[in-house]
């Protein structure tokens, strides 16, 4: 206590808040700057990361011998030359005809039909060993996320499940599903599942989604996608068991789409690099190609893709059948959900995590940083107030203020999603950007300028927050994106309202999410990625659109609201100027 | 009464009835939120329990019902959703205006009198609460109403009211001590109207129940007992959900008496402000009961605009908004991770729920320091003074 009272006396006596006071601007500046470092230089540094493990002992991955070898060659290459006579049918010839194979197997089949999205055929093999109230899925989607034909997928999960239905051992119900395309109908199937359907299997504990599109024998690597919507990832033992059911039978492993020429690095960088695009496919999930996983969100299934890439190579297709098979033997073993490991990581490489204590720090920083922003703000609009002046009624009306723009944004966020055009949205976007160049004066004062950026400021620290554990890479890339809008300052200088005008465009929600998807994903060029937002709330329930308009656009209309030159700005600067020179 | 507070009684009764007739599907959606929702003050209980009496069911043998047995009786006789509606609103308009009473009859407030009426009608937690038809609307009236009586020197009313917030939920009950503090006189007579007034209110519940004594044990004694365990924004549930069975009789007892250890303190501390020893009390209750929702701080926040001369001492004024703003955003999120996703699990609610308890901790830890200060300083507040509160 003694020492408390000292330290605090001393603070006192140094004048260590007006100080602080005085240095918030940087603050926020540095700590968003920290926040950018955090998650980019320091995370991958040794040390700060752990390797993987197995947390959960039954899931033994690779402990049992696989089967699926070559034995199971021709039948697969048979069923494979029969697929792929059905490439040209209809959807529900098609279905309809593999549906009799796997009912001859002994699966029961039914097919789930929607008009919008396309049909999907599904069999529930039931277990011999449990009391069929768990499942696993196994999905081959017709086309895969590149528009190829899954023909090797669908294949292989035909040959699949006639290899699983002679085998007693099984104690969770096997579904194996084959929908059109690996989004929208995939996503439809699993919403009816958990609505709807008449023939089910339990309750879904995992799904394997197989990517193996072409006629090719051998392939070269393997790929994992396991980034779910809305920020979900599947349980970290999942993709540890899949990554090491992979590497045991001698595959290369890359993660998230990582080229294959970085496989093999380890090295600083390319840990980095491919952490952050770990977070990039995180962020942009349900809004870049979907390669399946993504369709079980929501239900608490943990799902990944695995997918074959390159057309020659040392591995045959048995040998890529053999990861959902070792996989099945893993989640077969559970007793229990998943849920002793984590929910919450980055991966470095296959082998490399980091969990939530330690990244989370990084979008946090952000979120301070908008909170300091919004404190400087606020302190500065107190200072304008003389002391006659009703702090209250300022209040008030940037209150209204804000909940007029809140409302705008969200009228605007109906309205385009009835009505997508993007390229409207963004030429607006890019007029309204320009509105600090106009020859207007505002009739707000400056301590409304400051007022309105604080409460913004302060709102868009509350949304980060709140996202933080929900979905850590939106919350870091709306973070990253919007933070220059703190540099933004009222001012009547033409050069710094140029200045203004340009951050404003770059930190505009949706020019920002253009110019980064275009930098950064080469499927999303051009305003694709608004459309995409749109029709991932449409098709998938993706929150992303809706996070940006009603969390971050408001904020950013608050700011251009405050930038328009206002017209006691001069004044205050002349006498500002006056009190210098006395 | 002016103009100014007809207004804000009518924007309460517009605002509250309106609510919940334009967006009947929120009543539902927040019922099932674990913030405006407990098993002891749930709606959907509530109707349960109603469906229960009119078809000549025992009310709590089947476990759902922990409502008071007068009041599923009560609300048994409103058989139209609108006028279960209305009833809801007219409760709460009726704490908005003796708010506005309680502010008249300090005539040296600095506030007009209707301020605090109008921070009660836009306080969302409140607003939420009654939509929502949580039965805390009815306890929190009782109290208001047995607060204002003692402030007006009414003792008989406010016994009642006191007796009938405890015949309610229990814990009110306590709200004696400082009352007695608060009435000048008739301090004896008060105690035994409210004793009178709450053995009436058990007999004539036992005649209601089929002469059965057993709904003590479903209304009170799952208070008391925690034998609901479900998650709530309270202290307890936790303990209960992770402790080893031999533990938890001692946990329920340390709990109990963690209740009612701070009323006497409180009371007689400060019983030369005994309005204001009754909203420590009040806090303190809300603080450390078993079930608590939203509706209950948001009820207690209301009476914060009373003590306006304290507000030059208040040091974390900042920091309790802040701690509050986050909770009712987090709380859902934490809530949705936990259950619907199974991503998080118990410790992320449990989390809020303790930055809950430290935002009503920081509001009463101010008030008790501002108090303090004010007296130090004889009444006349000298904030230039600055003094360690270590």
């Amino acid at each position: 206590m003694a020492l408390l009272e000292r330290l605090q006396r001393r603070a006192t006596d140094v004048g260590l808040l007006p100080w602080l006071v005085q240095l918030l601007p940087r603050l926020a500046l540095l700590s968003g700057l920290v926040g950018l470092a955090w998650l980019a230089l320091w995370l991958p540094l040794e040390g700060n990361y752990r390797h993987t493990y197995i947390s959960e002992n039954a899931l033994m991955p690779s402990q049992a011998y696989s089967y699926f070898r070559e034995t199971e060659w021709n039948l697969l290459r048979g069923f494979r030359t029969q697929i792929k006579q059905l490439v040209n049918e209809t959807s529900s010839s098609r279905n309809e005809i593999v549906g009799s194979w796997l009912e001859e197997i002994g699966v029961k089949t039914a097919i789930h039909t929607d008009s919008d999205n396309g049909d999907t055929l599904y069999g529930v093999l039931h277990a011999p060993r449990g009391d069929g109230t768990e499942a696993m899925v196994l999905a081959a989607p017709w086309h895969n996320g590149d528009g190829d034909f899954n023909l090797g997928g669908t294949a292989l999960a035909t040959a699949l499940t006639r290899y699983f239905s002679r085998w007693p051992l099984w104690s969770k119900n096997i579904i194996v599903v084959f929908s059109e395309d690996p989004k929208a109908s995939l996503r439809s199937w699993c919403n009816a599942y958990h609505s709807s359907l008449d023939l089910t299997g339990g309750s879904i504990e995992s799904a394997v989604v197989l990517d193996y599109p072409g006629a090719n024998d051998f392939f070269k690597y393997v790929e994992i996608y396991y980034a779910g919507l809305n920020g979900e990832l599947p349980n970290l033992d999942l993709v540890n068991v899949a990554v090491h059911v992979t590497e045991h039978e001698g595959m290369p492993v890359s993660i998230n789409g990582n080229p294959e020429s970085e496989i093999g690095d380890s090295d600083f960088y390319a840990k980095m690099r491919k952490m952050l695009l770990g977070v990039q496919k995180m962020a942009l999930s349900g809004v870049q190609t979907c390669y399946g996983n993504e369709a079980f969100s929501g239900y608490r299934i943990q799902s990944l893709v695995v997918k074959a890439r390159g057309t020659g190579g040392p591995f045959d297709i048995t040998t890529f059948g053999r990861i959902p098979e070792a996989m099945f033997r893993s989640v077969n073993n559970l007793l229990e959900k998943f849920h002793q490991s984590f929910f919450f990581y980055l991966l470095l490489a296959p082998r490399y995590f980091v969990s939530i204590a330690s990244y989370l720090p990084a979008a946090g920083a952000f979120s301070v940083s908008f909170i300091l922003a919004g404190l400087d703000n606020y302190l500065n609009s107190a200072k304008g107030l003389s002391s006659t002046s009703n702090s209250s009624y300022y209040s008030v009306v940037t209150i209204l203020a804000f909940v007029v723009s809140l409302l705008a944004a969200f009228t605007l966020s109906q309205v385009f999603l009835q009505w997508t055009k993007p390229l409207v949205l963004v030429t607006i976007s890019l007029l309204v950007s320009s509105v600090p160049l106009l020859p207007i004066k505002s009739k707000f004062t400056t301590v409304y300028a400051y007022r309105f950026k604080s409460i913004a400021f302060m709102y868009l620290s509350v949304v980060l927050t709140s996202l933080l554990v929900v979905n850590f890479a939106l919350a870091f890339g709306i973070g990253l994106l919007a933070f220059p809008m703190i540099l933004i300052k009222n001012t009547n200088s033409l050069k710094l309202r140029f200045k203004n005008s340009l951050m404003l465009m770059a930190t505009n929600p949706f020019v920002c999410t253009c110019i980064f998807a275009n930098v950064f994903e080469a499927r999303l060029q051009g305003l694709v990625v608004i459309e995409r937002l749109i029709s991932a709330w449409t098709q998938l329930g993706c929150w992303s659109w809706f996070v940006i308009c009603i969390g971050w656009l408001p904020v950013w209309l608050m700011v251009v609201f405050s930038s328009i030159p206002s017209a006691d700005e001069r004044r205050s600067v002349q006498s500002a100027n006056a009190k210098k020179l006395q | 009464m002016n103009l100014r507070e007809l207004q804000v009684v009518a924007a309460c009764l517009a605002s509250r009835f309106g609510a919940s007739t334009v967006f009947p599907l929120l009543q539902q959606q927040l019922d099932k939120s674990v913030e405006f929702s407990t098993p002891v003050t749930s709606y959907r209980s509530l109707q349960e329990g109603v469906f229960l009496i009119r078809n000549d069911f025992p009310l709590y043998s089947g476990g759902v019902v922990h409502h008071a047995p007068l009041l599923v009786a009560l609300m048994s006789a409103f058989s139209s959703k609108n006028m279960v509606s209305l009833l809801y609103a007219c409760a709460d308009t009726m704490i908005a205006f003796q708010l506005i009473a309680m502010a008249k009859c300090f005539s040296r407030s600095p506030l007009p009198s209707w301020v605090p009426g109008a921070l009660y009608v836009i306080n969302p937690l409140v607003l939420l609460s009654t939509v929502s038809k949580s039965s805390v609307v009815f306890s929190n009236l009782a109290i208001s109403t047995a607060l204002l009586s003692a402030l007006q020197g009414n003792s008989i009313i406010a016994a009642m009211a006191i007796a009938v917030a405890g015949y309610l939920s229990l814990y009110p009950l306590l709200l004696v001590v400082p009352m007695l503090a608060l009435l000048q006189k008739d301090k004896l007579k008060t105690v035994f109207i409210t004793a009178a007034t709450l053995t009436a209110l058990l007999l004539s519940s036992y005649k209601i129940n089929d002469e059965n004594w057993n709904y003590l044990f479903s209304t009170y004694g799952v208070i008391i007992t925690f034998s609901k365990i479900i998650p709530n924004l309270g202290l307890w549930w936790y303990f209960f959900v992770e402790l080893f069975e031999m533990f938890i009789p001692f946990f329920k007892a340390v709990f109990n008496l963690f209740v009612v250890s701070c009323i006497i303190p409180f009371s007689l501390r400060f019983h030369k402000q005994p309005f204001y020893a009754f909203i420590l009390c009040l806090s303190w209750i809300t603080l450390t009961k078993s079930y608590p929702t939203l509706g209950d701080g948001g009820f207690l926040l209301s009476f914060v605009p009373f003590f306006r001369p304290l507000y030059g001492y208040f040091r974390y004024s900042v920091i309790s908004t802040l701690l509050f703003i986050h909770v009712t955003v987090l709380s859902p999120i934490f809530y949705h991770l936990w259950v619907d996703l199974g991503s998080g699990n118990s410790n992320f609610f449990y989390a809020i729920s303790l930055v809950y308890a430290l935002g009503l901790a920081t509001v009463l830890v101010d008030l008790v320091w501002a108090m303090l200060r004010i007296e130090y300083d004889k009444g006349t507040p000298n904030l230039k003074l600055k003094m360690t509160p270590l």
